[in-house]
């Protein structure tokens, strides 16, 4: 497996608070990785930093190898647009546009195939996430669950090489959530790289590993291995990352 | 506690205040502006007439006169104060000429009759600046300002006056006002010397014109005595006007300009207020979750609204008064033609005591439309000001889902596009101000374009050819007719040309009294007028005749009507009615011949067949024909006449595009910063998405060159369909004769020049503002 995303000596800072402390890991293809902490332990920043939402303040992100630390607006852009989906806590879609007009939106931008290719696309991202129904709808008028939905849908619809999510489950009910990680997981098993950071031990027990944050350094790391479903599996997944969390005063 | 939240929001948001300031002082102060100019402009006439006392009725005449009898019918009229018959001694623009620092010049090219008098004793004063009676010594000169406008004389200079074997010379002490003469409209002006020297010039030179003057207990009395004194058969060998016709003439620049000024001040306060309910709307936009914790802590609405009313009072009054100030400083620059026409005057009482009023009266609309707005805050609530981050915005329509079906557009046009077509009521303000924008320049431009436009002509009762001859009454109209005719005749450079003689014979009015009507009669006579109604004279026994004769007989296209002279009477049907503000706007125009009748006045309109060859044949006709005929371009009788009212206008458009110009670019940057202000999370998104700062500037542009393009659009179309309906409006008001005109644009500066300019003004602004794009980080705008 080539790495995908490499961080080195990643430090951030605000003003005079320093948030971040020389962050360094890999992450290989394809795999799923939880990003957990207590508040204020500079999780999201890491993500935002990590994702091209946000500049480092020094340091190295290497995505397939280019680093996007420094890049330029353009290339930023160029890189959000085709190498990076990113799902954010609440769906922040776009309020004057439709579901559907929402997640063909991006590949439109992209280009790079025909609208009607996109928009086929989009229809099968919309039937397995099971918004298809909704696709016409005002953003207005549909529930949470299925704008986070759509907000997957946007995030996949040019095929990037890393989905990031900021608690992409953190303002849905349970069972909403879980229908919401069941495609989380599904798409990462179709080979996509998946980052989420979250506080939410369900959701961080489906992650290969989990990079634990204490007050701006990675404290610990995880490796659960691949999720694959099993009730039984998940619930022993479960209890291992709560132990271990509990041990880390989590 | 108010004043603390209050000050500390000055310091706070010093942009938006800013604004918000200097909206309301544009509403202020314009509204100032345009109280002190129309006050200003009535009381300085009004001061001028009240010194210098023209008549209540003037007939001017040619050739004998029996003073004796004149006097005798005056002196008995119920309700005269006053009569007098002043001596007028009409000279040609070739015997005057002037010596002054730089050149030296004759008047011949002046179109205005030019007649020499001594100053009266008591009324029609001529007098100077201060409006005191003018006092000439021997060999001193008092040139009016009309003249000193169209030559520049400088007070000094050396006027010589030329006549057969005679030639004196004079030195200009004084430049006059003169009430009823002060306006190239009317078609004499006056030049004062001493008693001495006019006596000694009167009966040797030129030609005497009497001017038969009266004053009654009301000037109203002056149209039933103009009556009366025709039917007496007194001298009226000439123009009869009356108080109000002259009153009129003296103040159309100004009437013009306060009309404009007028307009512009109240397209601008519609725009301001438009900005003072969006600043306020965005302001308290911005301090929902500040609005939301005074709720939840429990501060009642009045409490809230009063922090904010506070601050918005105290704005008002800061603008009012600067308002207030820049108006009195400004009025000078807007008064200077008000002061050189009318004279020296310090500021009336009424224009001081008015414009308070309207300084007030702004600052009460501004409180009653602050709180009209605040009252918003009441339907906030806790929850949404707090938790849902809701705002003010009822968020109304439906989203229209099709951005999936564009097969070809940019994404960021079509985006753009949607956005504009769907959310157009987010664009409204630039819409309207661009609109108002564009009706507030349009409007002057093509009435500046009209009044400048050699068709203008033809609203005043002339035809539009290149060179008018006239030929006036007097002694020597046979000869001087003749030798006009000769040299017309004679020259090979002329296309065509038409004569036309004036003609008096006797008609009644519509109470069926008798009265005076002077009929230009000629082959082409009434040919190329505008007629508001019906058409020119085509048959021997049709006429045309002028709007305010119309008003005056009562007749209408079609009436007959019966016009006696030599005893004799004769039915003509009336072909149109036309607008007319020669001779008083009291005209006629027939084809029928009139034979047996003395002409007053002969006018040709001559056509060459090279245009270039105007001003070169005009001169040498007027050497070659001599004194007694006037020979001009029609371009000079124009400029003559209308040159004060276009130079005027042509400040004041300057100044309208000036002040358009920077409302635009001021409601786009004010509009844009808000507007950015609002957008931030939708512009967080499309960055997270991947669009680059280009993208959603080129997004902004799009949408503010699409709104402004179709302000621009429907800005053109009302300039069209109101345009002329204001300013006809507002002629027919001011009862000058002319009651319709079809504003004349040219397509040029209309369909490109300022669109264009408004375009690019609105998008370069839109371009600095955009930069901040630049600034916006995605992550703390969606933390926001």
């Amino acid at each position: 497996m080539e790495t995908i995303l490499k961080v080195e000596n990643l430090e951030k800072s605000y003003e005079d608070t320093q948030v971040l402390n020389d962050i360094n890991f890999e992450v290989v293809e394809g795999e799923f990785i939880a990003i957990m902490g207590q508040s204020g332990s500079g999780k999201s920043t890491l993500l935002y930093s990590i994702s091209g939402m946000d500049r480092p303040t020094s340091g190295n992100v290497l995505i397939c190898g280019k680093d996007i630390a420094k890049l330029d607006d353009v290339k930023m852009s160029a890189v959000r647009l085709e190498q990076v989906g990113f799902v954010f806590q609440h769906s922040y879609l776009l309020k004057n546009l439709s579901i559907r007009d929402n997640i063909v939106l991006p590949g439109f931008k992209l280009g790079k195939l025909s609208r009607e290719q996109v928009n086929k696309n989009a229809d099968a991202l919309m039937i397995k996430t099971g918004i298809d129904s909704i696709a016409g709808n005002d953003i207005k008028k549909v529930s949470g669950g299925q704008l986070q939905r759509a907000a997957i849908c946007r995030a996949l619809i040019n095929q990037p090489d890393i989905l990031f999510g900021d608690e992409p489950t953190g303002a849905l009910n349970s069972s909403t959530s879980r229908g919401v990680l069941d495609i989380i997981n599904d798409i990462n098993l179709d080979g996509t790289t998946v980052i989420i950071v979250t506080h939410d031990v369900k959701v961080a027990a489906r992650a290969d590993r989990v990079i634990f944050l204490m007050d701006g350094n990675i404290h610990d790391k995880l490796t659960l291995g691949k999720y694959d479903g099993d009730e039984e599996k998940t619930s022993y997944r479960e209890k291992t990352l709560y132990e271990w969390l509990e041990k880390k005063g989590f | 506690m108010n004043w603390l939240i209050v000050k500390n929001d000055f310091k706070r948001n010093k942009v938006i205040n800013l604004a918000l300031l200097l909206f309301m002082m544009f509403s202020a102060g314009l509204a100032i502006l345009s109280v002190i100019m129309g006050v200003q402009t009535f009381a300085s006439i009004s001061e001028l007439y009240e010194k210098a006392q023209p008549p209540h009725f003037l007939q001017m005449h040619k050739g004998e006169i029996n003073q004796d009898r004149v006097d005798e019918f005056i002196s008995n009229y119920e309700g005269t104060t006053y009569f007098q018959t002043v001596t007028m001694i009409n000279v040609h623009g070739e015997s005057i000429s002037v010596v002054g620092n730089n050149d030296t010049y004759d008047l011949s090219d002046n179109r205005l009759g030019i007649g020499l008098v001594k100053q009266n004793e008591t009324k029609d004063l001529l007098v100077d600046f201060d409006h005191e009676r003018v006092v000439i010594n021997d060999g001193e000169i008092g040139i009016p300002v009309l003249l000193k406008e169209m030559y520049d004389m400088e007070i000094g200079d050396q006027v010589v006056l030329t006549f057969d074997d005679m030639q004196r010379e004079f030195i200009i002490k004084e430049f006059i006002l003169d009430s009823q003469m002060n306006s190239p409209m009317v078609s004499s002006t006056r030049i004062l010397l001493s008693d001495d020297d006019f006596e000694m010039l009167n009966g040797q030179v030129g030609e005497n014109e009497y001017l038969i003057e009266a004053y009654f207990t009301d000037s109203k009395e002056a149209s039933d005595f103009q009556t009366a004194y025709e039917n007496a058969g007194l001298p009226q060998n000439g123009q009869a006007v009356t108080y109000a016709m002259i009153f009129l003439l003296s103040a159309i620049t100004d009437i013009t300009t306060v009309f404009v000024l007028l307009l512009v001040s109240i397209l601008l306060i519609i725009v301001s207020f438009i900005c003072v309910k969006f600043t306020i709307m965005a302001a308290l936009e911005e301090e929902i979750s500040e609005i939301g914790t005074m709720k939840a802590i429990g501060l009642q609405f009045t409490d809230i609204r009063d922090i904010y009313l506070i601050k918005y009072r105290i704005l008002a009054v800061i603008a009012v008064i600067i308002g207030y100030i820049l108006a009195l400083l400004t009025s000078d620059v807007f008064t200077s033609h008000i002061r050189t026409t009318f004279g020296n005057m310090s500021m009336s009482p009424l224009a001081i005591v008015l414009s308070l009023a309207v300084g007030i009266f702004v600052f009460i609309l501004i409180n009653y439309y602050c709180n009209k707005v605040l009252k918003r805050i009441k339907k906030v609530t806790v929850v949404d000001a707090l938790v849902r981050g809701k705002g003010f915005d009822k968020d109304k329509g439906h989203v229209k889902d099709g951005l999936h079906k564009s097969k070809k557009i940019p994404i960021n046009w079509l985006m753009a596009i949607r956005e504009v077509f769907y959310k157009f009521r987010n664009w409204i303000i630039v819409f309207t101000v661009v609109l108002i924008a564009v009706l507030m320049i349009m409007i002057p431009v093509n009435l500046m374009n009209t009044f400048e436009s050699s068709e203008f002509i033809t609203y005043m009762g002339s035809s539009l050819e290149d060179i008018l001859i006239e030929v006036d009454n007097g002694e020597d109209i046979e000869d001087n007719y003749g030798k006009v005719l000769q040299v017309l005749q004679n020259d090979h450079s002329i296309e065509s040309y038409y004569e036309s003689r004036r003609v008096r014979v006797q008609t009644t009015d519509v109470e069926n009294g008798p009265m005076n009507l002077h009929i230009d009669s000629g082959d082409n006579s009434g040919n190329e007028l505008k007629y508001i109604s019906g058409e020119a004279p085509d048959a021997e026994n049709e006429i045309a005749i002028s709007y305010l004769n119309n008003n005056e007989i009562g007749k209408n296209v079609g009436d007959t009507m019966v016009l006696s002279y030599n005893d004799k009477q004769k039915e003509f049907t009336v072909s149109g009615i036309y607008q007319d503000v020669t001779s008083g706007g009291y005209t006629a125009k027939s084809k029928y011949d009139f034979s047996e009748l003395n002409s007053e006045k002969y006018s040709f309109s001559v056509n060459l067949k090279e245009n270039s060859e105007v001003e070169r044949t005009a001169d040498e006709w007027s050497e070659i024909i001599g004194p007694g005929v006037k020979v001009a371009p029609m371009e000079d009788f124009i400029n003559q006449t209308l040159g004060g009212v276009v130079a005027q206008l042509k400040t004041i458009v300057l100044l309208i595009i000036i002040i358009g110009a920077c409302l635009v670019m001021l409601i786009t940057v004010l509009f844009l910063r808000l507007r950015l202000a609002k957008d931030l999370s939708e512009i967080a998104i499309l960055k997270a998405l991947g669009f680059t700062e280009m993208d959603i500037k080129k997004q902004y542009l799009i949408k503010i060159g699409f709104v402004a393009i179709a302000g621009i659009f429907a800005g053109v179309i009302l300039t069209g369909v109101l345009g002329e309906r204001i300013v006809n409006l507002v002629l027919s008001i001011s009862g000058l004769g002319v009651q319709k005109v079809e504003l004349i644009v040219d397509p040029l500066i209309q369909y490109i020049l300022i669109p264009l300019l408004l375009l690019v003004l609105i998008l370069l602004s839109t371009w600095i503002v955009l930069r901040i794009i630049k600034k916006y980080n995605i992550i703390s705008i969606i933390n926001e």
